[in-house]
């Protein structure tokens, strides 16, 4: 037969029918429906039984109680608080929650690394063993310790709340070199405030749950002040019925409306950086209609009335200071903003209301602030008579390791000249604070011995150094970078070396004390996966160094491995036979006393450690301050009578006394007519974690937009400068230019722009990397006089259309 | 579920944790906020003053659950029956593979509840291991939301019936309520006038948003100020 | 070939001509076809929908495309049932093969567009096998797919007119026997398509959490479901005759009698009069009941690009002017005035179908809501502007190809 047109159509129609009669079409139509359930792009997780560990996060500072729901025994799927921990409660902040993007990083460092080509360059990494990057590290360390200069090698470490932070120390010490240096905190001041005022080198820390009228100077308090999860459980209790007191209240000062002004009962707009002006009319007002505790203040405090100076010298007390004109209400309300009248009813409630505190600080960027206006907040607790026994103001309580620490301090001293760690030779200040800023200054301007190796631990100061500039020149000037860093963030991309740490949840860590909170704590943070990659604990890094590095060095650390060292810290904890352990549900540490002792609930250092890795953690009461006091009067000093012998003798009263001195920002004001200042968002990271996606995610699309940061401005600032909602902008300090977009809002100061910290990344991933402007690119750092620590408060600056 | 504002400080606890705990997908830049996969999403309110009277507020907005008489305003509208509201416990569930995407229940929502997945969902290789095995990833092209932890639901009462409790009586919490640092979010059983957060929804400070729909949302809002009251629903 | 295919005793453009255009509508729709197949390989995220604009172009376009085609299964409404009581209807039949042309392809082409709107298009039959009753989509879905049947049926006996098709038998006689049901077909496609019209409707109407949409109503229909199916007639029958008039100027002929625009134009003026009485009515109601019982006002509906000026134009300038200019003997009679009223009517029934889809979901709902603006993208231009072309194209070579018009010949003497 001729197959012809005709047969072919015959054919086809034939075959079209057929098929449609056919169960086939519905079959696929089926299998396609099922298909496009189960595209093979699209993940499925694999299955198993799940489990639960419980664990501590060491994701920052705030010792929070979790626990990992792991599938199979080696995935884990998901961060959740431990209801059990009396910190957090089983509630968790945002960083918690997100913290597996962390573990699961596709930006994590697989292996170590040596940079083979000029630094900086991303091509340039080559892996290599870790046998041969310690080898290498071995040799150089080993070089400069037996040329006798030691002092060639320097540490940046994060690390301030952990043992780590001990194990460095004990490292330099016995190496003998100064160089050991902290990333800048708030701590550092109130570490510099308790020293200057109850001799104590120990932080301030304060009993907010348990206070009723709660005064804050800047203080980011629901923004995760200090521990934040704390401060979150503060909070709650602020908001219901305080131990039947009725709900506290909050009052907030600041420039801006930030969340904590936000939730305050109370928000008082201030002049950016007048807070301490602020509170100095406040102490004026509370010294002249005698509304001080004057009881506690002439038994217990020194340089409240005229004092006697080391020199026999008759000088004025805070209280003449405090009643000078220039603090008077209406000459403190004409510079800071606030009504004489509301001056004076802020003085008066403070006064009168019980368990009233005032804090401060920590609002912009997590540093220092002028020693001379955190001691005028701390005055203000000093009249209220918050440092009585059982007050709201004391010291973070350290945690008894002695026994075993002595015992290996007294060798790592035998070898090397005892060396003040991080002390910075050739500055000359006269009560020398966190001197990592004079470091880095003395490293830039030429170091003798210059400095050849230069650790960097648990920080990334190339991008969260506040003024990161200074940190960027520094280095040119190091011999060897070595970052420790699990991930490949800006710090670790100016390596020479990097030793990959492991990440959180992978090797043992602790937490010691929670700053700002005044009972005493520890937590052991125990892993809850095997190391994805083949990193290694830098505490097993620093002591295989001081192995290798023989003598005292490895007499001064003698412990096999990281997780050996905690032990032995924990059976040192056990042995002191203080504290307890929360192991029960609902153990409020705020109601603990310094009068009453808890008995302990563990048997010896096993049991303990069993404990503390079982997730729960080990707590004792506060510390009284008068018991602790350690000033040469005996006495809480207000007058700085400590930094008269150490150089720092003038005629002027005041330069003794806690007084209104801001630290001038440079730049011309005619240039720039503006004050940059940068806030911080608990849903935003901002320290030497970058955002994690989910977080990220969360973020305002006034705060990022694309690419663009947004900066927050007064509508009645912008609309001179023709700025609308969005439109595109160049921010111009004295320490750099960028591209910004303006977010009109009400929350900001006229005069003023807000700068959120946390974006502006240059490494990581698609996810992080050039998002937005980093803050500390553009803020200015200025140097406390005193202490010498870095601090900040505003940048003059300027906005124009771009 | 009740959500207290005043206790609310805005951390984002909640959302990132409803993320994690039900695999939701991100993408590299997630800032058109109308194409973000966010089924916690959290507003920002604001009282419409000026420095220094300025206020303003975080609001979490999870899925309401609608209570309204025989249909919630999606589940009425669904072509396909995907979206369905289970009349025992009350919540509106969303099935994936179902969804032919037509988006019809976004239009319904006025609580722009509901994201659709504009992308195929993608993660990073190695976050693919912090995916949970308890819910199901999505496919591009369909729809999803807030289901209050649903699966949370089902353990608890597979854990109820194997426990030889009446699985009815079985209780649970979502992840957004369990990660709130200040507890600022109440899950329970509003039909239950014993429970803490029936007790919570006839507070005085207790209040819903657009009530006036007869959307009868299953979530309420506790707020001391009258601005945000008035925000909430504009019926005040 | 081609000479045999034309109609006998009627002129056609010679070959070249027709296939250059023939060729340019291709091209569009090759334009349209490929942005439709980057939708569904890539996915919507490359129109302008969101999360806040689940609706957009595609929705509105097919609204209106569908109530455009309402003249279809209205003229044969009219034509087939009606004309028995109403013998002037008759001379509709003049038009009623193009009407049905119109329809066919307004219908196909919605359908292959609303392919592309939905997310997981491999599971669109889902539909009809996991259909919910309550939901109006459902009577969309199975309304618009039966009667786009209908209209396939309705559209065979026309293409069986062709006369090489009508040379062979068993064609014919098939075609002649479909022609003698077609009344029933007519009637049952009136009955789906009001149905459906009705529906369409519903969909917005129903959103009783919308305010901007939700209407109360009779039964389970809200008003909305009842105007969609006026305002469809009432600018259905208007667009047919626009597209002959469109035919007639393309090829310099007379293709119907004047006496048919007539008709229609007083038709189409009764029935818009009609629906903007009962579209007036609504929106009072609307504004002054419904939305305060929302707590809204009708100020809070309209903002920026989505000025009231939507609703004025909708309802006055493409309504109530159209209706009284349609309705004055004088005025009809300028052909300027009637086309033009006409137009402004199809013009108006598209800005409702817009209002009801994109403004219904742009106005915000929550007090602390803002509005958002939607800009569709090209992907979504191209498949509606290709459907366009593909509707062009049909109707192009029905009408060169098919006996379209019975009075052409009588119109057009061979000179």
């Amino acid at each position: 037969m001729k197959f012809g047109r005709r047969a072919f159509l015959q054919f086809a129609a034939g075959a079209v029918g057929g098929t449609l009669l056919s169960p086939m079409p519905w079959r696929l139509a089926d299998d396609t429906a099922i298909w496009s359930q189960n595209w093979s792009w699209r993940p499925s997780p694999e299955r198993g039984p799940i489990t639960t560990v419980p664990t501590v996060c060491t994701l920052c500072q705030g010792g929070c109680g979790i626990q990992a729901r792991l599938v199979n025994g080696n995935r884990a799927i998901f961060l959740e608080g431990n209801p059990v921990h009396p910190v957090n409660a089983g509630g968790i902040c945002p960083l918690g929650a997100a913290a597996l993007q962390y573990l699961y990083a596709p930006y994590r460092i697989e292996q170590p690394m040596k940079q083979t080509r000029a630094r900086g360059e991303a091509a340039g990494f080559q892996p290599i063993s870790w046998s041969e990057a310690l080898d290498d590290l071995v040799k150089r360390l080993a070089r400069l310790k037996s040329e006798g200069t030691p002092g060639g090698v320097a540490c940046i470490t994060g690390s301030r709340w952990n043992s780590m932070d001990d194990l460095w120390a004990r490292f330099f010490s016995a190496y003998g070199s100064p160089g050991l240096f902290k990333m800048p905190s708030h701590s550092d001041s109130l570490r510099a405030t308790a020293k200057l005022a109850l001799g104590k080198d120990s932080p301030l820390a304060f009993a907010l749950e348990n206070a009723s009228y709660v005064l804050s100077f800047g203080a980011a308090l629901v923004e995760g002040w200090g521990a934040p999860a704390r401060m979150q459980a503060a909070f709650m209790r602020w908001q219901k019925n305080g131990a039947g007191k009725g709900a506290a209240k909050l009052v907030q000062v600041e420039s801006r409306c930030s969340m904590s002004a936000a939730k305050a009962d109370q928000w008082v707009p201030v002049v950016p950086g007048t807070e301490a002006l602020l509170a100095l009319g406040i102490a004026h007002v509370m010294v002249k209609e005698n509304l001080y505790d004057a009881d506690f203040v002439s038994r217990g405090v020194l340089g409240f009335e005229d004092w006697t100076d080391m020199q026999g010298k008759v000088r004025s007390g805070f209280k003449k200071i405090a009643l000078s004109a220039a603090y008077a209400p209406d000459q403190v309300a004409a510079r800071t903003g606030v009504d004489a009248a509301k001056i004076q009813g802020l003085a008066r409630e403070f006064a009168s209301t019980a368990n009233a505190v005032a804090v401060w600080g920590g609002g912009q960027h997590n540093v220092p602030g002028n020693i001379y206006h955190e001691m005028s907040f701390f005055a203000l607790n000093v009249l209220r008579g918050n440092l009585k026994s059982g007050g709201l103001v004391s010291l973070v309580p350290d945690v008894p390791f002695q026994p075993a620490d002595d015992q290996t301090a007294a060798s790592a001293e035998g070898g090397a000249p005892q060396v003040k760690l991080g002390s910075v030779p050739g500055t000359r200040v006269p009560l020398p604070g966190n001197g990592i800023y004079g470091f880095l200054d003395i490293l830039t301007r030429g170091m003798i011995p210059p400095l050849e190796v230069l650790f960097v631990h648990d920080a990334n100061p190339a991008y969260s150094l506040p003024e990161n500039k200074i940190f960027k020149a520094a280095l040119d000037k190091v011999g060897y970078v070595v970052s420790m860093s699990p991930y490949m963030d800006e710090t670790a991309m100016t390596a020479d070396l990097i030793l990959p740490n492991h990440a959180a949840f992978e090797g043992f860590e602790d937490v010691v004390g929670l700053p700002g909170v005044p009972y005493a704590y520890y937590a052991v943070s125990r892993p809850i996966l095997k190391p994805r990659k083949d990193t290694k604990h830098s505490g097993d890094v620093v002591l295989q160094l001081s192995k290798a590095l023989g003598g005292n060095v490895a007499a001064a650390l003698p412990w096999a491995s990281y997780e050996e060292y905690l032990k032995n810290r924990v059976n040192a904890l056990a042995a002191s036979k203080r504290g307890a352990v929360a192991d029960k549900k609902d153990i409020d540490l705020s109601r603990l006393q310094s009068s009453v002792s808890v008995s302990p609930n563990f048997k010896d250092g096993t049991d303990l450690w069993k404990k503390l890795t079982g997730g729960f953690c080990w707590y004792d009461v506060p510390v009284d301050v008068r018991s602790a006091l350690d000033t040469d009067s005996g006495k809480i000093e207000l007058a700085f009578r400590a930094i008269q012998g150490k150089g720092l003798n003038v005629e002027d009263d005041q330069v003794y006394l806690p007084h209104f001195k801001p630290l001038p920002p440079s730049g011309d004001e005619k240039e720039y007519p503006l004050l940059l200042l940068s806030y911080g968002m608990l849903s935003l990271s901002c320290e030497n974690l970058a955002n994690p996606p989910f977080m990220t995610k969360t973020l305002w699309d006034f705060v990022l937009k694309k690419n663009d940061l947004f900066v927050e401005v007064n509508p009645s600032t912008a609309g001179p400068l023709g700025m609308s909602e969005g439109s595109k902008a160049v921010l111009k300090t004295p320490q750099g230019e960028v591209a910004v977009r303006v977010h009109l809002s009400q929350a900001a100061r006229p005069g003023a722009i807000y700068m959120p910290q946390g974006l502006g990344h240059t490494a990581y991933d698609e996810y992080i990397q050039g998002k937005g402007v980093n803050s500390n690119s553009v803020v200015e750092v200025q140097v406390d006089p005193i202490t010498g620590m870095g601090t900040v408060w505003a940048t003059r600056a300027q906005l124009r259309r771009a | 579920m009740a959500i207290d504002l005043d206790r609310c400080t805005g951390c984002m606890a909640c959302s990132v944790a409803c993320q994690a705990e039900n695999n939701v997908s991100f993408r590299a830049d997630e800032s058109d906020k109308l194409r973000s996969i966010t089924w916690l999403e959290v507003y920002h309110l604001q009282n419409g003053k000026e420095y220094p009277d300025y206020q303003f507020t975080y609001l979490p907005r999870p899925c309401m659950h609608c209570d309204s008489p025989h249909h919630s305003p999606c589940t009425f509208v669904c072509p396909v029956n995907a979206t369905t509201r289970d009349e025992v416990s009350g919540i509106v569930n969303h099935i994936y593979p179902r969804c032919i995407g037509c988006r019809y229940c976004i239009v319904a929502c006025p609580y722009h509840a509901r994201d659709f997945n504009w992308w195929d969902p993608k993660w990073p290789k190695s976050m693919e291991s912090m995916l949970s095995p308890e819910v199901s990833t999505r496919m591009r092209g369909v729809v999803e939301k807030c289901t209050f932890c649903h699966h949370r639901l089902l353990k608890a009462r597979s854990k109820a019936y194997l426990d030889g409790i009446d699985p009815n009586e079985a209780t649970y919490v979502p992840a957004c309520a369990e990660a709130c640092p200040t507890k600022a979010i109440t899950f329970g059983n509003l039909l239950d006038p014993e429970s803490e957060v029936a007790k919570l929804s006839k507070d005085p400070r207790a209040f819903r948003i657009l009530a006036k729909l007869n959307t009868e949302p299953k979530v309420y809002y506790l707020s001391k100020h009258q601005w945000v009251h008035k925000l909430g629903d504009n019926s005040f | 070939m081609d000479k045999a295919l034309i109609p006998e005793g009627v002129k056609r453009c010679p070959l070249p001509a027709f296939a250059l255009w023939v060729l340019v509508l291709l091209g569009v729709i090759g334009w349209g076809v490929y942005a439709g197949i980057m939708v569904l390989l890539k996915a919507l995220n490359l129109t302008g929908l969101n999360d806040y604009f689940g609706f957009g172009l595609y929705i509105t376009v097919d609204l209106a495309i569908i109530a455009l085609g309402a003249g279809a299964f209205f003229s044969g409404f009219l034509y087939y049932g009606l004309s028995r009581f109403f013998p002037a209807l008759k001379e509709l039949h003049k038009i009623i093969n193009l009407a049905v042309i119109v329809g066919f392809v307004c219908y196909t082409g919605a359908l292959a567009v609303l392919l592309l709107e939905i997310g997981q298009p491999i599971r669109g039959w889902f539909g009809y096998w996991h259909a919910n009753v309550h939901s109006m989509l459902t009577e969309v879905i199975f309304c618009i797919t039966c009667y786009a049947i209908v209209l396939v049926i309705e559209y065979v006996p026309i293409v069986l007119e062709n006369r090489k098709l009508s040379e062979i038998k068993p064609l014919r006689l098939f075609g002649h026997n479909l022609h003698e049901l077609m009344a029933i077909f007519a009637l049952t496609g009136t009955f789906l398509s009001f149905f459906h019209q009705g529906s369409l409707g519903g969909v917005a109407g129903v959103l009783f959490a919308r305010p901007f949409a939700y209407r109360t109503g009779f039964f389970i229909w809200p008003w909305t479901f009842f105007l969609f199916i006026f305002s469809a007639i009432a600018s259905g029958p208007g667009f047919t005759a626009l597209i002959c008039r469109a035919i007639e100027k393309v090829t310099g002929k007379n293709l119907v009698d004047r006496s048919v625009y007539e008709l229609i134009a007083k038709i189409v003026g009764g029935l818009l009069l009609f629906y903007i009485t009962l579209k007036i009515a609504d929106t009072l109601y609307w504004a002054l009941v419904l939305a305060p019982e929302a707590g809204l006002k009708l100020t809070d509906f309209y903002w920026g690009p989505y000025g009231i000026w939507l609703l004025v134009t909708e309802i006055i300038i493409c309504g109530v002017i159209p209706a009284i200019l349609l309705l004055t003997p004088q005025t009809r009679q300028s052909n300027i005035i009637m086309f033009s009223m006409f137009f402004l009517n199809c013009v108006g029934v598209c800005i409702n179908r817009f209002v009801m889809t994109v403004q219904a979901i742009a106005a915000p709902v929550m007090p602390f809501d803002k509005w958002e603006i939607y800009v569709p993208t090209v992907y979504e231009w191209a498949p509606c502007i290709a459907m366009v072309a593909y509707c062009i194209l049909i109707i192009s070579l029905s009408y060169r190809y098919l006996p379209l018009f019975p009075r052409e010949r009588e119109l057009n003497p061979a000179p």
